[in-house]
């Protein structure tokens, strides 16, 4: 295929390391995308062509050179991936320097703070999810509704709260401490920070215990240690509802966990819904990449690239690295244009160039992209969706280990 | 003009225009007469009449309102020749027609829309204009009944204490003149509000929150006013998520409880939530003097008082309650009261519960200064080029960091024990003014806190050798000019995950 004939898109995805699990479902989900958009006949004729470069631990340094690379040797026109925790924001510079379009899921609050900080110069950088942020707050609305429709009845008013050490636990970690108190909660001390995360979760379990919360959330995210510390509680189970951070809701948390899952709580900012569209999208994703593989992180880059390809089309066509006139006509239909899929609806704030979550920062549903809570289930079974409506297709059950 | 030239204008002319035999029938129209009645299959049937021509334009939706004008009917037609027709397209057209000698008749049809819409612009304008001025009427004759009293107070006690004779005179009537200001000031926001809802000014904005939100306010903005009357104020939390405008509410249970504490000399005043179905009913009770049953409907007028003995000693403007009651029909919330003479009583208002999913916490904008990882740490900049320091302190302050400065490095302890906290990272510049270097100034900062604190070194100085001794001192270097990005990372590391920092571990 000739360079003219079509659009490089950089992916930078965490192919190796302890990400590699989410990693190659972005890679798939991106890919799966392309294949269906040059199918249907690319972005104005022209068909798009991906470049993935791995980010393994995901360190500054090394996602600013996977940009560099993506820009100068690829000449890509945009880089849609999912989440790099680490580079601190470190690779929007060469993207700003460029003036191509980079959407990504980070998740972080930050983004808020660089975008708004110069929007001119960072107009093409867009978080697709919203920032981790919403999950404190909107964790702490979702055990006040439970608590308030009497679907549970907390035996005392306290939280528990365990963070991991990087940013984005410590944020989620922060923001739930912070609106406790308007809802009716009190955190038992401030957030335990776990520094650096062993394989034992037991001291900790142990302080818990001694503190008595009818709540324990873990804001750390990672998968392996996620699994160790449900493992580990469910040893000697405390009379407490268990939140845990996105992680635990791979479908590799419950392999690792498997009936010792069932009960537990996990949010997620940005998530397949169970809707039509949500199933739709599952089933094709499961029969193009196997059962085991998990159409709740593939959804993600999918959905930012069939957005990135309408907003593209409305504008007359993408822009090579240098081209900020059609690149800035692109952000601006990326702004202008809601797109539902499979993940609910991506629909940049306008300010913070960050998908706006729903309800924690709108109330309507079709223009928020929904923070869903799952409840486990058996290690076989689908995790039930229970909030927020009108997504939500399952109801709360009290967790078994809960008297 | 000869009789084809009339014809032409007549055919021309972009109103309709038709003539009608003496029996009524139409006779000949003109192209805009036709197309303004296109409610037939072809052209206007010749020989119809104008009642059924209009009767026509109703059955088929042409003109959807039709209402007859003053003038004139015709012997023939029994048919107004004045009319309008509001047409289904949105416009509006007038129907005039004049008697010629020979009994027929000749009706004009011309768009008057913009005309109408014009007369009812205008209209309002004249409403609102003459409101305007009735409320300006109001204001003055309120300001004037009310302010009058004080005032008058005022200039009398002016006169005492220019004549006292004792300090304690003096300060007697001081006390008074500060009362009377207080007066005029809680009479001129009273009327200021009122003001604003007589000129429509007030837009609600409905927002779910915590009613706890509230609660707390008021609790602490009438806490000390109770204390001071030697009454109890009692608030009962509530958990309830409630859908309402947030100020507004505040302000119609501020004048409940103002209200209440005034009235009440022994006792105590309650502030508590009830639900009630799907609304939350949050009252004010009091143990105060109560009110006659006579007045519970009027103690919401405007300038209303029980007794004129009353306005004197409790310094009642009696626009409080109106006022509330004029935001609570803003919000759609209804109040209620109960009350027993002697015994107390009773406000309410009943709000809608909300979705608690929905909550808004009225935050402003969700920044890095409300929930970034950074929140509530304090940093210590040790940098003597203002510019720099003015840039990294704002960079710090949108990441929510209290930022410390020290601005001598003579008397280091002397500037550490003015700090207004212990900080939680030091950031230096590697060479201070005065050949100072920072890593010694962080030293002996260090051995004076408490608890040490980590540091960050900046320098514009890239010789590898500099930049290895400072880092074999224990500190972590940044280069001049340090992006936000890389900071961020340097200050994360050294935070919250110190094994990531060669330098220190």
């Amino acid at each position: 295929m000739k360079e003219s004939d079509s659009i490089p898109i950089g992916s930078m995805v965490p192919l190796t390391g302890i990400s590699a699990n989410d990693g190659r479902e972005f890679r798939n989900g991106l890919q799966m995308a392309i294949d269906e958009v040059n199918a249907q006949g690319g972005i104005l004729g022209k068909q798009l062509q991906p470049h993935f470069i791995d980010t393994g631990n995901q360190t500054a340094p090394v996602l600013v050179r996977a940009a560099r690379t993506l820009i100068s040797e690829h000449r890509v026109h945009a880089i849609i991936n999912g989440y790099n925790i680490g580079s601190q924001n470190s690779e929007y510079e060469p993207v700003a320097d460029a003036g191509i379009i980079y959407i990504h899921h980070n998740t972080l609050l930050q983004h808020h703070d660089t975008v708004t900080s110069d929007p001119s110069r960072y107009f093409g950088c867009f978080m697709s999810d919203p920032a981790e942020y919403w999950y404190g707050q909107g964790f702490i609305k979702f055990i006040s509704w439970l608590r308030d429709t009497g679907q549970w009845k907390p035996r005392n008013r306290k939280i528990g709260i365990i963070s991991g050490p990087k940013p984005y636990s410590i944020v989620i970690a922060n923001a739930m401490a912070s609106v406790s108190a308007q809802f009716g909660w009190q955190i038992v001390r401030p957030p335990s920070m776990v520094r650096s995360v062993t394989n034992d979760w037991r001291p900790i379990i142990e302080n818990m215990r001694e503190l008595d919360p009818s709540v324990i959330a873990v804001t750390h995210y990672h998968i392996g240690d996620l699994a160790r510390f449900q493992l580990q509680f469910m040893s000697a189970p405390l009379d407490s509802l268990v939140y845990l951070q996105y992680g635990a809701m791979h479908r590799s948390f419950s392999s690792i966990v498997g009936e010792s899952a069932r009960g537990v709580i996990v949010g997620t900012v940005i998530g397949l819904l169970h809707d039509e569209k949500g199933r739709d999208f599952a089933l094709r994703y499961r029969q193009r990449f196997g059962p085991d593989s998990t159409p709740e992180i593939g959804c993600q880059p999918y959905c930012s690239l069939r957005h990135y390809a309408i907003a593209a089309s409305v504008a007359g066509g993408t822009g090579a690295p240098g081209d900020f006139t059609a690149n800035r006509r692109v952000a601006r239909f990326l702004l202008d244009i809601p797109y539902r899929g499979a993940v609910g609806t991506i629909a940049y704030h306008p300010r913070w160039q960050a998908a706006v979550p729903y309800p924690d920062a709108t109330q309507d549903p079709s223009l928020g992209m929904p923070h869903l809570f799952y409840q486990l289930r058996g290690p076989d079974d689908p995790s039930a969706l229970i909030a927020p409506l009108p997504f939500a297709d399952s109801t709360f059950q009290l967790p078994p280990w809960v008297r | 003009m000869g009789k084809t030239e009339l014809g032409k204008a007549f055919l021309c002319i972009r109103h309709g225009v038709a003539l009608w035999s003496n029996k009524n029938e139409l006779r000949v129209c003109n192209d805009a007469f036709e197309k303004r009645f296109d409610c037939f299959c072809g052209p206007i049937p010749k020989g119809i009449s104008l009642s059924r021509l209009v009767e026509r334009a109703e059955q088929t939706g042409l003109v959807v309102h039709n209402e007859a004008g003053d003038g004139a009917e015709t012997s023939a037609s029994n048919c107004s020749l004045e009319r309008t027709l509001f047409f289904s397209d949105g416009t509006i057209w007038k129907l005039e027609g004049w008697e010629t000698d020979d009994d027929s008749v000749i009706t004009l049809c011309r768009d008057v829309t913009d005309e109408v819409r014009n007369a009812q612009v205008l209209e309002r304008a004249t409403e609102t204009a003459l409101q305007a001025d009735r409320t300006k009427s109001r204001f003055l004759r309120a300001a004037n009944h009310d302010l009058r009293q004080p005032l008058a107070s005022l200039k009398i006690l002016i006169y005492n204490c220019i004549s006292a004779r004792s300090e304690e005179e003096r300060e007697q009537a001081l006390h008074a003149m500060d009362v009377s200001v207080s007066i005029m000031e809680d009479l001129l926001g009273a009327l200021l509000n009122i003001g604003q809802l007589d000129a429509g000014r007030i837009t609600p904005n409905i927002q779910t929150f915590q009613a706890s939100s509230i609660l707390e306010r008021l609790r602490l903005q009438f806490d000390h006013q109770a204390r001071e009357k030697g009454i109890e104020l009692k608030v009962v939390p509530s958990k309830i998520a409630i859908e309402s405008d947030r100020a507004l509410l505040e302000r119609i249970l501020a004048n409940f409880v103002g209200n209440a504490i005034r009235y009440t000399d022994v006792g105590r005043v309650l502030i508590g939530c009830r639900r009630y179905g799907t609304k939350l009913r949050i009252s004010v009770l009091d143990t105060g003097c109560g009110i006659d049953p006579q007045f519970h409907e009027t103690i919401f007028d405007e300038f209303f008082r029980v007794t004129d003995e009353q306005r004197e000693r409790q310094h009642s403007l009696g626009l409080g309650l109106n006022i509330a009651k004029r935001l609570a029909e803003i919000i759609k919330h209804p109040i209620n009261v109960a009350s027993t003479l002697g015994k107390g009583s009773t406000f309410s208002i009943d709000v809608p519960i909300g979705n608690i999913l929905h909550s808004n916490l009225g935050e402003p904008e969700i920044s890095e200064r409300i929930g970034g990882e950074f929140v509530g740490l304090s940093c210590l900049i040790l940098e003597d080029d203002i510019h720099l320091r003015d840039a990294l302190s704002a960079l710090l302050d949108r990441w929510g960091i209290t930022v410390l400065t020290i601005d001598s490095f003579e008397d280091v302890e002397a500037a550490v024990r003015s700090l207004k906290e212990q900080p939680d990272i030091i950031i230096s510049d590697y060479r201070l003014r005065g050949g100072v270097q920072g890593t010694d100034v962080v030293g002996r900062i260090n051995d004076l806190l408490e608890k040490p604190c980590p540091a960050i070194v900046v320098t514009a100085d890239t010789s590898p050798p500099l930049i290895e001794s400072i880092r074999a001192q224990g500190y972590p270097v940044l280069i001049k000019p340090v992006s936000p990005p890389g900071l961020r990372i340097v200050m994360h590391n050294i935070l919250f995950e110190p094994e990531f920092v060669p330098e220190i571990s």
